[in-house]
């Protein structure tokens, strides 16, 4: 499992620099995915891109809307098969970076608008069991998504997930966690880790033979 | 006349009346326009003939008018000469058999058949009839849904006809009678009509009753008194069912006289008891509904028997037993699918199969192994145990196909149990390694049941696993083989192939069994290291794909400008034949009914493909026909150059046959069979009982007489109208007027007419 960081004009698409690399390390030392902890760099016009069906996109600042060319690679490379999260590090509300974002999926996808993901997504149940969507920053406590054909292809946190995986080569957290605990981190590596199960594994965990334990668990989780 | 039949050519002795028709259908109108028209005309005529003085040549010119008129009239109207030949005729007396198999049901307390019955009245009256025949054509049927002209009836009435319809009897019957008088009708039958439903004839029944104009006198065939029997009368099951899958079926049991008694009802397949339930029978109730349950386990068309036993001094035996057949296919696909680790070819195999509506997909994926720290505790983890129990001891037998992806059994499956796998192959299962890390010497699979069963055998201490990109190679000679059918042509199929894009990791040490197929394999140093390879393993399958990078055909392809099309349809096409689908057998058997009637031949069909799947022509196979007796009858057939061959015969009894059709090739016993049912109509005994209500009905309706034959009947006392019939045998017809002399005169008289006037100074 490999997960490159796409590269765009404007702005700075690697505001988290660890980001990636810490997300990699909580996914080899929590699960069992094979990872490639080393990030790569790619454009949306790199013919390489077909070799990771699961991409990142992160910044703090507004970009450059995408050229028609790539909107288009996108587009395709998300109806078949691939996979985008896309983090907003900013730590704003409403930011230049969430602008960018919003105007980049409504030119992609003119006719899906984006949607919540609603609390009994896959998404919340593929490893741990999360009910709200965690940050570095909790501006929204929920995630959005594009879904096409009952596959969740977009995922679009506001929370600055990258920043709250970020831990540096001696084991340091790179970022305070803002007006929450390490509770709030473990929740946020939990969601990272969550997201790429998501990618991995789609809807397995709506499969009948886990259903009665999952919602047993989580009856007893939201009890507390 | 005997001129007028002279001058028209027809011989005197053939014809013995004569008649004059005329043949306008308004011949009255015509009589009235010319009655009132011609005297009027004449009328006219004489006035103007008043210039002549002399009276001579007024009452020519007047009478040359008058026939004119005459000649006219007789043109208009058209007359015709029509010579006929006529003797009178015997009126006829029709003895209706009823021959049907009801007929041959016992009455009581003589125990004699009802048919038997019948024979001793026609015996008994052997001199009637001898006598009825000197004044009447007595003619004899048999009759069951239609009639048959019978002829020694002594020897061919049997009660064998497998359906009784009145309403189509006496439609043949006023047919047969439509230009022949019918003086009466004897009815000797059982009254069981199985298109009536009570005692009441049905309303066109009784419209084609209601049209003879002749008695039909009804003798009762025995009576229901002390009626004794036991059947099954009707049977609900649907025609197909789904294998490991309840099927439910209704049965109707019909009970008469049997007395208050437990009765076991049994069904079978072939000799194997699949259920046995009781049924209490009471003597004061006839008819119970009793609902079976069964599960197949076996695909094809399978043939049941449902029996409830003979007691002595039943009527009918027949009836205790009934056959039906179910096509029992598969609903879905059952696979398991067990991923070692999350990654990208397992998450796009999934999707494959989940997106197949024939599959019914169990998957598991292990998502954390034993060093994994979660940093979380189990309540908030949506990880369930995994249930290696279950699965490879308690319902393996209910998968189709298990696929083990990349997936290392230690820690999750006891060692123990991968020899269940081994024998579920053994019995037909179906199983799948795919390649990866953690797959065969990785997954520690070397020296287990599990390399006893798979295509290939692996070696230790060598580099396993491989994660360079290399390019997979189609082996020509197989490129027939089902699971590389990409495209139909094979130039096509080929190019395909080769537009895939490479795969980049390879399981490494693995050597390809004798018995195996490499349908995939990679090139290095001239030798082929196996990337898919299949095999045979006692009834079941196995395959092999070396690698875990089969995604790049979907996604990379995508990326290429591709689609994920042949990913599918590979992946489709791996499924379908290691589950044995039947356009993936090399030898296929099929019979061309699913069910034959008692001497009906039977038809079976074959073909056979050679190991590439090509048609193999010319090639031997042997035949066995295994009878109802048990006793097996071999054949030795030759496949024509499409691999096809028939096979027919006639059965020569009721009940199961099966045929078996088998090939050895190089030591590989290749066979299939097929299994049918040969039976006879039973429709007769579905409701047996004597019909007396309808046959009173029948005699009433035509004003005939009911009785009913306890034992031999005198029928003098029965006497039939006889008046005398004339029939038409010759008629011929003769124009009067269509013909040059009517024409002629009528000019004739006219040109006299005009000579005449001339010269007796008229214009």
């Amino acid at each position: 499992m490999t997960l490159p960081i796409i590269k765009y004009r404007g702005g700075d698409y690697r505001p988290r620099p660890e980001a990636v690399r810490s997300l990699m390390a909580q996914l080899a030392r929590r699960t069992s995915i094979e990872v490639n902890r080393e990030p790569i760099e790619i454009a949306l016009t790199d013919p390489n891109l077909y070799h990771y069906p699961f991409i990142y996109l992160a910044g703090n600042a507004g970009f450059e809307p995408f050229s028609p060319k790539e909107l288009r690679i996108l587009r395709h490379y998300l109806g078949f098969g691939g996979f985008l999260l896309i983090d907003d590090n900013s730590s704003k509300i409403h930011s230049e970076f969430d602008a960018s974002v919003r105007n980049l999926i409504s030119q992609l996808f003119s006719k899906i608008p984006l949607q919540k993901i609603p609390r009994d997504h896959s998404i919340y149940r593929s490893f741990y069991l999360i009910n709200r969507a965690a940050g570095r920053v909790i501006l929204n406590p929920f995630l959005e998504g594009i879904s096409i054909k009952g596959r969740t292809v977009l995922v679009y946190s506001t929370n600055d997930l990258g920043g709250a995986w970020s831990k540096n080569k001696l084991g340091h957290w790179n970022y305070d966690i803002v007006a929450g605990s390490s509770k709030q981190r473990q929740g946020s590596i939990r969601l990272g880790v969550n997201i790429v199960m998501y990618s991995l594994t789609l809807d397995y965990k709506k499969d009948m033979v886990h259903l009665p334990i999952i919602l047993e668990r989580l009856r007893r989780y939201h009890s507390k | 006349m005997n001129f007028l039949i002279e001058f028209f050519g027809a011989g005197l002795a053939e014809y013995n009346e004569w008649d004059i028709q005329w043949a306008p259908d308004n011949s009255e109108a015509i009589i009235a326009i010319l009655g009132v028209s011609v005297p009027l005309a004449l009328w006219f005529f004489w006035t103007s003939l008043s210039r002549i003085p002399s009276r001579l040549k007024k009452v020519l010119l007047f009478s040359l008018r008058v026939s004119t008129f005459l000649l006219l009239g007789l043109l208009l109207l058209k007359p015709q000469l029509e010579l006929k030949k006529s003797h009178s005729q015997k009126n006829s007396i029709a003895v209706l058999l009823d021959g049907s198999k009801s007929m041959s049901i016992k009455t009581f307390p003589t125990e004699e058949k009802r048919i038997d019955l019948v024979r001793e009245t026609l015996q008994a009256n052997k001199d009637y009839f001898a006598g009825l025949k000197k004044d009447f054509s007595v003619d004899t049927f048999f009759i069951s849904d239609h009639i048959e002209p019978a002829s020694d009836v002594d020897r061919h009435y049997q009660a064998r006809m497998p359906n009784t319809d009145y309403s189509k009897v006496f439609a043949d019957l006023k047919k047969h009678y439509e230009k022949k008088p019918l003086a009466g009708v004897f009815l000797f039958t059982d009254g069981a009509d199985l298109t009536q439903s009570s005692g009441d004839p049905s309303s066109s029944l009784v419209e084609i009753l209601a049209g003879f104009k002749s008695p039909v006198h009804t003798f009762q065939a025995g009576t229901n008194e002390s009626f004794k029997d036991l059947s099954i009368q009707s049977l609900d099951v649907p025609d197909f069912g789904f294998v490991h899958q309840p099927i439910h079926l209704t049965v109707s049991l019909y009970a008469s006289s049997m007395g208050n008694k437990n009765i076991p009802l049994v069904l079978k397949e072939g000799k194997n008891i699949l259920i046995s339930k009781m049924v209490e029978i009471r003597k004061d109730q006839a008819s119970y509904k009793v609902d079976l349950q069964f599960t197949p386990r076996d695909l094809g068309k399978r043939v049941y028997s449902l029996s409830v036993p003979l007691f002595a001094g039943e009527s009918i035996a027949s009836n205790n037993r009934r056959h039906f057949q179910v096509k029992v296919i598969r609903d879905r696909t059952r696979i398991l699918h067990l991923n070692g680790r999350p990654s990208w070819d397992s998450r796009y195999l999934r999707e494959v199969l989940v997106s197949n509506p024939k599959v019914d997909l169990l998957s598991f994926f292990i998502l954390r192994t034993l060093s994994d720290d979660v940093a979380a505790p189990t309540s908030e983890l949506s990880l369930i145990p995994f249930p290696s129990n279950l699965l490879f001891n308690d319902y393996l037998n209910s998968f189709d196909l298990v696929i083990f992806q990349n997936f290392r059994f230690e820690s999750f499956i006891d060692k123990n149990l991968l020899s269940n796998i081994k024998s579920y192959v053994q019995g037909g299962g179906a199983f799948l390694m795919i390649g990866g890390e953690l797959s065969f010497q990785g997954g520690g699979y070397d020296r287990t049941p599990i390399e006893d069963i798979l295509p290939v055998t692996m070696q230790r201490g060598r580099k396993i696993f491989s994660s360079e990109e290399f390019r997979p190679v189609v082996e020509k000679n197989l490129q027939h083989h089902p699971i590389l059918r990409l495209e139909k042509k094979d130039a096509f199929n080929q190019k395909t192939w080769q537009s895939l894009p490479l795969l980049n990791g390879l399981n490494l040490g693995l050597t390809a069994k004798p018995e195996s197929h490499v349908l995939v394999g990679y090139k290095k140093k001239g030798s082929l290291v196996p990337v898919l390879a299949v095999a045979k393993m006692g009834k079941g399958r196995t395959a092999v794909l070396a690698t875990d990078s089969s995604w790049n055909w979907n996604f990379r392809r995508v990326g290429e400008g591709g689609s994920g099309r042949y990913y599918e349809k590979f992946w489709n096409n791996v499924i379908g034949w290691m589950t044995n689908a039947p356009e993936t057998r090399l030898l296929r058997l099929e019979s061309d009914k699913e069910r034959y009637k008692d001497g009906e031949e039977v038809l079976v069909r074959f073909n056979v493909l050679k190991e590439d799947y090509t048609p193999a022509s010319g090639e031997k196979v042997n035949l066995t026909l295994i009878k109802v007796s048990g006793e097996s009858e071999k054949h030795v057939l030759e496949s024509d150059q499409n691999g096809d061959g028939v096979f027919q015969f006639l059965p020569d009894q009721e009940g199961f046959y099966a045929v078996q059709i088998e090939l050895n090739r190089k030591g590989d016993r290749i066979s299939d069979k097929i299994s049918f049912g040969v039976f006879g109509e039973t429709a007769e005994f579905d409701r047996p009982l004597v019909n007396a209500s309808l046959l009173k009905n029948i005699a009433g309706i035509t004003g005939g007489q009911y009785v009913i034959l306890d034992g031999p009947k005198d029928l003098s006392d029965y006497r039939f109208e006889n008046p005398e019939v004339m029939v038409q045998t010759k008629r011929k017809t003769f124009s009067l007027w269509d013909n040059w002399w009517s024409y002629g005169l009528l000019v004739g008289f006219l040109m006299i007419d005009w000579w005449a006037r001339r010269k007796s100074g008229l214009s």
